[in-house]
This record gives C-alpha cells, structure tokens and sequence, in this order.
C-alpha cells in the first residue's frame, strides 16, 4: 500500500501541493486526475525522493519510503528520459540492475519484455533512432523489468496510438491483477473510466475526491440523463428545477439532474414535445464528477 | 543498495558506452599514429644529415688532416673543413652552429692525450666523432692518442631527453585532463537535456551518480594516457632515438597519478557548471570558469616551469591547487623537485578536490533536475540544502 500524507510544497509563491494525502491498494488501478499544473507530477516526484517536501511524507508498506523500497518500484516520468545513444536492450537492463537485478536475471527480464511490448526486433538499435512510439515502449520496459511491486506512471497514455493504448491496458491491468498497485496520471477520463477502479482527484495541490469510481459515482447527488426527442430541440427540458442542461445536439440533450427528481415527469415532458427516441438516466460520467470535484 | 555497487554500474555504464564511442577509438588511434609518427620523423630527418663541417684551430698535422677526409668519404660523408685563426672565432662558429665540432691542434690545447682536443657544443654528433676517432686510428700508433672530447655546454643525452619528455608530459596531461574533463561536462548536460535523469536518480543519488560518471570516464582517460606513455617508450626503444633518463619510470608513475588527480579536481568542477546548463550547446560557456585558470596553468609550465623549474614561479605554482597536476610532473621529470614538495602539494591538491567534490556535489544533487533556464549557483546550492 502507498501512502501518501499531508505533501507541501511550494516554489516560491506557487503553491504545488497543500496537503495532499491519498493512498494506492495493491492488485489496484489508480487513476491520478487533475488539470494541469494541479500538483500530480510534483506528488510523484515526491515518492521517488526527487523533490523534498516541506511537510508530509510518502510511506510504503506502512513504513516511510527509503532506498530499498524505491528499488520495488517502476517510474515513468512525465518527460521521457532515455539515453540516447545507447542500445534499447543495454539500456533497460543497465536500469534493470540498478534495481537490484543481476547481470543475468536484468538481461533476461530485458528480453522477455521487448519481447512483450514487440520491439524485441531493435534491441541493438540506439534508443534514439526508433520512432516515439517505439521509446515510450522502452521507457515502460525500463518501469517494468524489475517486476515492481508498485507502478507509478506519469501520463502513460499520452502519444500512443489505438494499438499502444490496447497494449498498455492490458499490461497494467495483467500487473493489477498480479497484485501490483498501479498509480496513473492522464487526462483521458474515459480511459480513466475504463481502466481504472480507484481514482484520486487534485486540484490546486489538495486532494478534492478518492475514492472507488463506482462509489463516488452513487455518493453523488447527481444523475446524467440523455433524452432524444424527434423533432423537438430539447426546449422541453428548460427551466425545470434541478436540471442544468450539460449539452445540446440536434435532438438530443444531455443534463444532470438531483438525485431522486421525478422521473416520471421528465418522460411525460419529453413525451408531450415528440417521440421519444431515447430516454437515458443513471449515474454521471467520470468526466461529469470531475468537473464538479475541480470547480466545486 | 550498496552504494559502492551502484557507482560501479554508473563507472561501468560510462566506461561502456564511451570507449565504444567512435570519438574515444578514433582519437585513441591518432593520438597514437601522431606518436609513432613523430619519432619515425624524426629518426628520418636526422638520417638526412649527411653533411658534416669541422673546425680547425692551431696546428693539426697534415697526415691528420688527409686521414680525416678519407674516413669522411669512406663512410660516405660530406665533410667540409674550415680552418681559424683563433680559438675565439672557432668557438663562436661552433656556439652559431657553423660548425658540429671544432679540432684544436695540441699547440693551442694538448687535452689529455697530447694530440689535442675535440670541441663541442653540448655533445658530440656521433658521424663527426666517429670520423675523427677512425682518422686518428688509421695513423697506425698503438695505443692510438685520440683528441679528448671537451664540451662548451655540457649537457647529457639523458638530461636532453628528460627535457623532452618534461615538454610531451606537460602536453599529454594537459590535452588528456581537459579530453576527458570535457567528457563529463558534456555527460552531465546530456544527461539533463534527455531527461534521462529523473529516471537514474529515483533509485541513485546524485553524489553517486557523479562519482560513478568521473570514474568511469577517468579510466578510460587512464587507459589512453597508459597507452600513450606504452607506446612512446617502446617507440624510443625501438627506433633507439632516446636515451632514457633514469627518471623516466617515476616520471610516467607521477604523471599517471597526477592525472588522476588532476582529472578528478576538473571534472568535479565541469560537472557542477555542467548541471546548471541546459543545453550541450551552453556547456562550453558554462565551462569558461574552468578553462581559465586551466589555461593560465598550462602556459606557465610550458613557457615559464621548463626554462626555470626551481624559479619562484614554479614553486609558487606547485602549490596552487589548478596548477599542480601539471607543474609537479613537469618538475619532477626534470628533477628539480624533492620528495617532500610532491607529497605536500597532493595533499593539498586532494584536499581541495575534495572540498570542491562536497560543493559541487551538493550543486549537482540541486541543480541537475531543474529545468527552467540556466540555474544559479547559489539556487542550487539552496535547493540541495532542503534536501
């Protein structure tokens, strides 16, 4: 289990964390959400000691994180680093090692996950030479050859095709299931929305939601309705108390509605303006309680 | 994990991938091309000289005379003959190199043997004295007198050479503490720029990530200046151009461990500017700091520590912490330097290094993550100190 507790830290006048605190469950998938320049690099930095805080701290099994456990994890920072002119599989190996692999055991890691991610044909190519695509596989290679116990990944998704994005998935939700915690930054929510269980919201350095999706879905006093009605504009909808209108498109309209408004009435409304093509009610999107945890 | 592990895998890495590098091989073997080379040169032109000149002062016999030019011709010699008047305007001839060697008939100086003498400048060139030896054998007379050799400026073959391996020490440290001193320079920044950093240091600290980059990089440098060293003496040796001092084995020993020294109080400097750079193409101004007193160092020894080695400046200079790496040897293979002086002056110069390897350190550890614009020495400084 990762913890982490009460991080400050500023850079002069900005203000990067301001107690956060959240936590990561093993065999998890955390989703780490917020806009830019909300803090969740800076919280990452913090776990692997590349930024001190001016107060909290990050614990790992209880304990506070030292070397050792550093050793247990893989890192994917925001801003790829590799080295250029080195060989793919000399290079996640020399990371592997650093990790506490030998010699041996760091080259076969290297190969089984070149293997894995498909690039086991450049190996002895120099990292700069394939495309980006092709390093940001080695760069999760280089997180992932030392079996870590814990994953921490800022923005993995970003720049990857259909394909890469299939693969990722499925190798974070293989290592989830082999009792991994997973830790993710991205702003693709409904990939969020897909991948992960847990997610932790950050706005402006403090946490602002955590928790299970599907709960914080059910604890919002929210609901999303989507009602197409033939011929009418969504104009029915209007100026009823409760709804706020999210988006509008030819016949269809989206809004979120309180929890326990009377449905009944809203299909008779929809009813009395045209045929009703669809009519759609349940808890909101991932997007949905975002915008309401950041602006709220 | 050990730290001493984790240096030795940075060492390891750099040691790697850097003598793989075409710039190390491609330099190792022209610097050793140059080497062989220059002396191959200069066993060439020296085997030009087949013009030789004497000088003659006071009476030398006329059978002498006639001995000299047949032994000239026999070994195939140009040898032209140029009588004084005087012993003043044969000498002054010899010091402006008019002529290799002066014969002085036994009425102007009888030198040991009574026949008179054979001048020289500094040492005999051996065709002219082996010339006028055979002349005075072929006379017949056994034992044969010969003229003694009397030198103006006495100056042995071996001091010759060990103020020509003073001279190539001085260069060859010089060239290799700054090649390889750069080496880390450029790392660091590389190092920064990909980024690659962050991933390096969420499992090495930045202390030893430094130390292990100067290592590695330093054996390479040994392993070049060995090399050099290597091939120079058994280019000596074979071409039989040199006569070795006996100074010649400290001599590389020193040199050895001056650059050892040498190369660790630069590039601990160049890591510390280089990590506040951004960008390899600011590395070289970033650099300046360093390069100067390097300079300054550098042109002492040649132009001031060789003609003067026990001079003020020379001794003012084994001292100071920038220049000692170059000036010690240099005394040291011209044997103007005592024991003692050495030790005290890398005392000093460790002890500064390592002062320098906690400064810079710390510098390194605050300013080797930071990316906005070129950092301040004392923002690193401050940022490390939270840490």
């Amino acid at each position: 289990m990762l913890e982490v507790v009460d991080l400050t830290k500023h850079y002069g006048s900005v203000t990067a964390l301001d107690g956060a605190t959240f936590s990561a469950a093993p065999g998890r998938i955390v989703g780490f959400l917020g806009p830019n320049g909300a803090g969740k690099t800076t919280a990452m930095r913090c776990v692997f000691g590349l930024v001190q805080p001016e107060r909290g701290e990050t614990r790992w099994q209880g304990k506070p994180i030292d070397r050792s456990a550093r050793l247990t994890f893989g890192y994917m920072p925001e801003q790829r680093g590799l080295y250029p002119r080195m060989k793919v599989a000399d290079q996640v190996a020399y990371f592997a090692q650093h990790h506490g692999l030998s010699r041996t055991v760091a080259r076969a890691a290297t190969a089984t996950w070149l293997e894995r991610l498909g690039i086991a044909d450049r190996a002895a190519s120099r990292s700069e030479t394939l495309s980006h695509g092709n390093q940001q596989r080695i760069q999760l290679a280089v997180a992932l050859a030392h079996d870590p116990a814990l994953l921490v990944l800022d923005e993995p998704f970003s720049g990857l095709d259909p394909i890469g994005i299939a693969t990722m998935t499925e190798i974070l939700q293989e290592r989830a299931a082999a009792g991994v915690g997973v830790l993710f930054s991205s702003h693709q929510l409904d990939l969020v929305e897909d991948v992960c269980q847990d997610v932790v919201i950050i706005a402006h350095g403090r946490i602002v939601a955590a928790g299970e999706i599907e709960a914080l879905k059910a604890a919002s006093g929210r609901r999303e309705l989507e009602v197409e009605v033939a011929g009418a504009d969504g104009a029915w909808l209007d100026g009823r108390p409760g709804v706020s209108i999210v988006e509008r498109s030819g016949n269809r309209v989206k809004a979120l509605v309180s929890d326990g408004a009377e449905l009944g009435d809203l299909l008779a409304a929809a009813s009395k303006a045209g045929e009703v093509r669809r009519f759609a009610y349940g808890p909101p999107r991932l997007s949905e309680l975002f915008m309401e945890a950041v602006e709220g | 994990m050990n730290p001493l592990r984790v240096i030795w895998l940075v060492g390891l890495r750099e040691l790697l991938e850097r003598g793989r590098s075409r710039a190390f091989i491609l330099g190792l073997i022209a610097t050793q091309a140059l080497i062989i080379g220059s002396f191959f040169l200069q066993a060439f032109v020296a085997g030009e000289a087949s013009k030789v000149s004497l000088g003659t002062v006071g009476s030398v016999p006329s059978d002498v005379r006639l001995a000299i030019t047949v032994v000239a011709d026999s070994l195939d010699a140009d040898l032209a003959i140029t009588p004084y008047s005087d012993l003043a305007a044969a000498t002054e001839a010899l010091r402006d190199e008019k002529v290799g060697a002066v014969l002085v008939g036994p009425d102007v100086s009888p030198g040991d043997q009574g026949v008179g003498e054979l001048l020289v400048k500094d040492r005999p060139d051996a065709r002219l004295q082996t010339i006028v030896q055979a002349a005075y054998q072929s006379l017949g007379q056994r034992p044969t007198p010969v003229p003694s050799l009397h030198a103006l400026e006495p100056q042995s073959a071996a001091d010759q050479t060990a103020f020509l391996l003073a001279n190539v020490a001085v260069v060859l440290l010089f060239v290799s503490i700054f090649t390889f001193g750069y080496w880390v320079l450029t790392g660091v920044v590389e190092e920064k720029q990909s980024r690659v950093v962050e991933v390096v240091l969420a499992t090495v600290r930045p202390r030893e990530l430094l130390m292990g980059k100067v290592l590695g990089i330093g054996v390479l440098g040994l392993i070049q200046l060995l090399l050099f060293v290597i091939t120079g003496l058994v280019v000596a040796g074979v071409t039989g151009k040199l006569t070795l001092p006996t100074t010649t084995a400290p001599t590389a020993l020193l040199m050895l461990a001056w650059f050892a020294i040498g190369y660790t109080l630069y590039s601990t400097m160049f890591a510390t500017l280089g990590a506040l750079a951004n960008r390899v193409e600011d590395a070289s101004n970033a650099s300046m700091p360093v390069m100067f007193p390097a300079i300054a160092s550098y042109l002492l020894a040649l132009l001031v520590v060789t003609n003067d080695p026990d001079g003020t400046i020379a001794i003012v200079t084994t001292y100071v912490p920038f220049s000692a790496p170059i000036v010690v040897p240099l005394r040291a293979a011209l044997g103007a330097i005592a024991p003692w002086e050495i030790l005290l002056s890398a005392a000093i110069t460790i002890a500064f290094t390592y002062l320098l390897f906690v400064i810079g350190g710390r510098v390194y550890a605050g300013a080797v993550l930071g990316t906005g614009g070129q950092m301040k020495l004392r923002d690193a400084w401050r940022l490390a100190g939270r840490g």
